[in-house]
């Protein structure tokens, strides 16, 4: 801790530096607060949350819960996309800023946020850094990752043995806090964090946006020291380690005025309509650094073990590492069943033993992890092997979910979903899942509560899943005239809802500002036209018109064959059900560019791969139904450009043999090829050589899918197929099975037996005789070959 | 100095460190071993400040590079009532990690059951010198103890190297042992149970290569913590294992070289990527399905650096680094070859045209690639 004394303007000043997350620091920091009884505690955080301060220390709101921070860039200040921004403030009990809230609560101490607002704060971060990164995580206020990343620590860890700076954390400052002096432990924090300062840049603080951050801070600190210099008490200011010598050096600089001028006037440039700011009720798996999410401090359901048992006990660790050990034992008990009891003795042994040598007071999160390792992974360890860690780890991070107090403001989005879901009649006091069916084509109340929990599903709320139902995305069950949902609200739906209320204050506007977002990535046809699917779904009826214009824009600059022909698909689709789902959308015209495209590219596909086959036939086929529909022959003239096509595509003579006989049914099915034509060509593949006789089965199967009557306009489809079975040999047969099989699956059972009966009589068999096989004994069948090399001996 | 062996054991190599870390070890130790555990990490981790001992100062170095929790969690196994398994790919240092142990803990690294598939129950507890089992009948004194009830006799470690190639009911004449530290010889009648001594215990090595050759049983896991070796991922430190290594060798050897820190990198980089399969530029490899173990990368090493010593010089060439490379890995697979070839054709040709020197000289040895 710093101390800057008082002066005759202003109160005395006292700085605690802390890590966001950390037990011994939260213990440490109430400590300091009872002995000082500061007039005035401020606290790290956006300024703009201090209204929430009330609901945050209320006694109903249970930790771990964030402040969710959004800001919409309306004024283009960020970047010129004018994007939504959101971030959080995740807080536990052990977190020290909420220790330092609730404890001037307790004693009636004011209490007060004074970083710069959340819109501030990014206008003053470069490009991509900090809050302003890009990927896909979850942005984080808290900044913990200033301490823990510079070199100055990497030497540290390298010279005490520690794996990382979670761990270094752990030994020296949480375990050696448990007993240290609330002074001594701060100094000794105040040290690593100068260290850690003078070791990164001032560029990186500064594209950080940490200066414009601490230099706001200090002003702020100034007001509040000003306002309480005639009062009696300190100012308390409660902030991440790495901010103390910074603000430190600013408070003791030479004077207000230096700075002054690249301070952001509080508010004045950001609008206040732009920026929301809400409690939400937060996870323990949000909150583990290891999830990815960000910086914090790594298991905080072990973490929150420590801080409840620190009042209790004298030893919270080896009381917390005990539990972990006994609770994941049983667990790996009951999921892989080999642990026994003298294991979980051996791993306790081993945690302490652990302990012992490194030096450690008690066992920690890392002797806990080495324990299980060692004691209770048997054989080498690896995926199959490592369950018990995996269990462990979990249990470490914990399963709380927080809860606000009821005076918690909630975004107005929360609100619309309670009085939609009111309006609608659906059940949301209880925790049991509800499961309704819905008649959507006859019921227009069905069809909203429908159109409801599409647009719950698609902003992520995992409020209602449908379980039954036509699926518009993957084209599936479209026969189904009722859907059927399961729905259940928790505290994580309210969450979630606060999550996407950056775009929008009603379900409604936000489901369509998240579609706007979605247009603006780089899709494909078929993805637009997937979306097409749900917006369609959601009734989005203001957005049907721009996702149109989208799917439109991309069918045209989309290149990939497949790509269209799956988004014309689903074009076909909604144009079937527009009149079911009561859409005011007429696809005809997608459709028939999509169907032009579609012949545009199809020479290109001439010389497609094997694996691709079977889609290409699957879009032929499209094309054909396709260009057959309207009543005014308005695709008469696509139809005849599409045969233009097959045609030029038939004349290649490297044409993919299954895509040959599949054009070649089609042209015998529009009557532009006799079945004498297409006769000779299979002839061709027929007479070929050896890959070329190969392929005739591809050929066979190409011809099925489209033109499977040509069988049986007289035998000479049978003929050619029995010359073929002779010509190939045994193993060339059994290679070329599978694609048989494929080719013969087109037929109705009804036809294979008929041809079966064809085949038959080309040897003078009924079909009956063909069924019925006489058995041949294994001792008759080498009987049989006996005689057969002694007849050939004597010949010879 | 005349040296009597090839390669002297643990324990006579580190004669010196050993008593120095011995006598001035303050913390407590476990009944009938040789040191604290604090100072058999110290002897095997290093330590940051020299040992003064006997006027003279000692700087422990780092013997075992890699995991050092792992080393610390296989000391505290070892204290307590568990045997100590250690498994892991070949070269891995598995081992060189349970002499270390042993020669800390106990003194002795040699007491050492070698398991082969030949390996039998009498060459792990004891058998009979039959000439006096003849003359005097079954009595202590004709026992042949072998490293087991050597090890419970004294209270010292035993070492049982490549477990799971030894058959599995072999194996499991271990299970009883390791659970009730009794050892009973019906042949002497009523003194004939050996009660293990405090600081008996057992190391064993196994190499998943060899696993289902000869899988232990469960019960037999059940009585060891398993500690899994992982390969050293770093391509930094297993240079520095190789320097190491390869130093030690050629000290042994009364080779007059050390080893040149920048083939010893290039050997590590190549050893390290074909491992990875992917390069330092990004390029992805076939991996060869031979070992490419760290241990491998020494033996190459100091092979290259015997025929410089003996044949050039005494310095070591690229075109003999390359030669005993292929000799290691084109031991299982002739497709290794195939793809270390690949690897030269196009990591290397783009390494030794950015980065020249030695780099261009490892291209161009690429002829001996046959």
């Amino acid at each position: 801790m710093e101390r800057i004394l008082r002066s005759a303007e202003m109160a005395e000043i006292i700085l605690l530096p802390v890590r966001h997350h950390s037990p011994a620091c939260a213990q440490h920091v109430s400590r300091m607060i009872q002995r000082i009884r500061p007039c005035v505690i401020l606290v790290e955080g956006p300024d703009n949350a201090n209204p929430l301060v009330t609901a945050m220390v209320h006694e109903d709101t249970k930790a771990p819960f964030a402040i969710y921070y959004s800001y919409h860039d309306t004024t283009g200040r960020i970047s010129e996309e004018k994007e939504h921004y959101k971030c959080y403030y995740p807080f536990l009990d052990y977190s020290p800023e909420l220790a330092a809230l609730r404890t001037g609560k307790a004693l009636g101490i004011r209490t007060a946020f004074i970083d710069l607002a959340y819109g501030d704060i990014l206008a003053a971060s470069g490009e991509g850094k900090w809050l302003l990164k890009k990927e896909e995580e979850k942005n984080n206020y808290n900044d913990d990752y200033l301490i823990s990343r510079n070199a100055y620590l990497q030497q540290l860890c390298e010279k005490t043995g520690m794996r990382s700076f979670d761990e270094f954390w752990e030994k020296y400052f949480e375990l050696n806090g448990l007993e240290a002096d609330s002074e001594k432990w701060f100094s000794d924090l105040l040290t690593y964090c100068t260290l850690a300062r003078e070791n990164t840049s001032q560029g990186d603080m500064q594209e950080d946006g940490c200066l414009a951050r601490e230099r706001f801070m200090a002003k702020q600190i100034r007001k509040y020291a000003a306002e309480a210099a005639s009062g009696d008490g300190a100012v308390l200011v409660v902030t991440g380690g790495f901010h103390t010598p910074g603000l430190m050096a600013l408070l003791q600089g030479e004077g207000s005025d230096s700075t002054e001028t690249e301070v952001p006037a509080t508010g004045g440039k950001i609008p206040e309509k732009d920026q929301g700011v809400y409690l939400m009720p937060y996870s323990m798996e949000a909150a583990d650094a290891l999830n990815g999410y960000a910086s914090g401090m790594p298991f905080p359901g072990f973490y929150q073990k420590i801080w409840e048992n620190m009042s209790e006990s004298d030893t919270p660790y080896e009381n917390a590492v005990l539990e972990l050990l006994v609770s994941s034992g049983k667990e790996t008990r009951r999921k892989e069943g080999y642990l026994s009891t003298y294991d979980e003795i051996c791993a306790c042994a081993m945690a302490r033993g652990l302990a012992g040598l490194r030096g450690k007071r008690e066992p920690g999160a890392y002797e806990l992890l080495d324990a299980v390792l060692s004691s209770y992974v048997k054989g080498e360890c690896n995926m199959a092997s490592d369950t018990p860690v995996r269990i462990l780890r979990k249990q470490m991070t914990g399963n709380s979910v927080g809860e606000l107090c009821s005076q918690a403001n909630v975004p107005p989005i929360i609100s619309d979903f309670q009085s939609e879901s009111k309006r609608l009649g659906l059940k949301c006091a209880t925790t049991m899942e509800t499961e309704v069916t819905l008649s959507i084509f006859s019921s227009a109340k069905h069809r909203q509560i429908s159109i409801f929990f599409n647009r719950t599903m698609f902003l992520g709320t995992a409020f209602a899943r449908k379980v039954k139902g036509p699926n518009l995305q993957l084209k599936k069950d479209r026969n189904l005239m009722r859907e059927t949902w399961k729905y259940k609200w928790n505290a994580q739906v309210d969450a979630a809802l606060i999550d996407v209320s950056v775009y929008g204050a009603t379900i409604e506007e936000a489901a369509t500002g998240l579609v706007k977002e979605e247009l603006k990535k780089e899709l494909g046809a078929m993805e637009s036209a997937v979306l097409l699917t749900k917006v369609f779904e959601m009734g989005l009826k203001d957005q049907m018109q721009a996702v149109y214009d989208r799917v439109h824009e991309l069918m045209l600059s989309d290149m990939d064959f497949y790509s269209i022909g799956e988004a014309l698909k689903s074009l076909m689709m909604m144009d079937e059900l527009s009149g079911l789902y009561n859409s005011p959308l007429e696809f005809s015209e997608l459709i028939h560019l999509g169907c032009r495209k579609l012949i545009t590219l199809l020479p290109s596909m001439t010389r497609i791969k094997d694996e691709d086959l079977d889609q290409c036939m699957r879009t032929l086929k499209l094309i054909y139904q396709v260009t057959g529909r309207g009543t005014e022959g308005q695709f008469a003239k696509e139809r005849e450009a599409y045969y233009e096509a097959l045609e030029k595509m038939s004349q290649d003579l490297e044409i993919h043999a299954g895509l040959n006989g599949c054009i070649r049914g089609i042209l015998y099915g529009c009557g532009k090829e006799t079945a004498d034509q297409v006769e000779m060509v299979c002839q061709g593949y027929l007479t070929g050589t050896g890959e070329q006789l190969a392929h005739t089965a591809q050929f066979f199967r190409g011809l099925f899918f489209t033109a499977r009557d040509l069988v049986f306009i007289g035998d000479h489809f049978v003929n050619m197929l029995d010359a073929f079975l002779h010509r190939v040999t045994e193993e060339e047969f059994m290679a070329l099975l599978p694609e048989l099989r494929v080719a013969f699956t087109y037929f109705t059972p009804r036809e294979i037996d008929k041809i079966a009966g064809m085949a038959a009589a080309l040897y003078g068999k009924g079909r009956e005789d063909i069924l019925k096989r006489k058995e041949i004994l294994p001792d008759w069948y080498s009987y049989g070959k006996e005689i057969d090399a002694y007849v050939k001996s004597r010949m010879l | 100095m005349e040296q009597e062996f090839i390669k002297p054991p643990v324990e006579v190599r580190y004669k010196e460190e050993l008593e120095a870390l011995k006598n001035t070890d303050t913390g407590s130790k476990p009944e009938n071993w040789q040191m604290s555990p604090k100072a058999v990490r110290t002897f095997i981790l290093g330590s940051s400040k020299p040992i003064v001992y006997n006027g003279k100062e000692f700087l422990v170095e780092k013997k075992y590079l890699g995991n050092d929790a792992l080393v610390e969690r296989c000391i505290v196994t070892l204290a307590g009532n568990r045997g100590l398994m250690l498994v892991g790919e070949p070269g891995t240092a598995k081992t060189m990690l349970s002499e270390l142990l042993s020669a800390a803990v106990s003194g002795v690294s040699t007491n050492t059951i070698q398991g082969t598939a030949g390996t039998t129950e009498d060459m792990i507890k004891y058998s009979w010198n039959y000439a006096l089992l003849l003359a005097k009948g079954p009595s202590r004194e004709a026992l042949v103890p072998a490293p087991l009830y050597v090890g419970m006799e004294r209270g010292i470690l035993t070492r049982f190297e490549e477990i799971t190639r030894t058959p599995a009911e072999i194996q499991d004449s271990l299970i009883s042992v390791l659970s009730d530290k009794v050892l009973n010889v019906p042949e002497l009648g009523d003194s004939g149970f050996l009660f293990a001594k405090p600081g008996f215990n057992v190391i064993g090595t196994a190499n998943t290569r060899d696993k289902g050759v000869n899988e232990m049983s469960s019960a037999l896991k059940r009585r060891f913590n398993f500690e899994t070796v992982m390969p050293v991922r770093d391509a930094a430190m297993e240079k520095k294992i190789i320097i190491n290594e390869v130093n030690k060798l050629a000290s042994e050897a009364h080779i007059a070289m050390r080893a040149d820190e920048d083939v010893a990198e290039i050997l590590a980089s190549t050893y390290h990527e074909l491992r990875e399969g992917v390069s330092s530029y990004g390029h992805r490899i076939d991996k060869p399905s031979a070992v490419m173990s760290t241990a491998e990368a020494v033996s190459v090493y100091y092979q290259a650096m015997i025929t410089g010593y003996y044949y050039g010089n005494e310095e070591i060439r690229m075109d003999a680094l390359v030669q005993n490379l292929v000799g290691a890995v084109s031991k299982e697979n002739q497709d290794d070859l195939e793809k270390v070839k690949g690897y030269f054709n196009t990591v290397i040709r783009d390494k030794s045209s950015k980065e020249g020197g030695l780099w261009k000289e490892y291209y161009e040895a690429r002829k001996w690639l046959k």
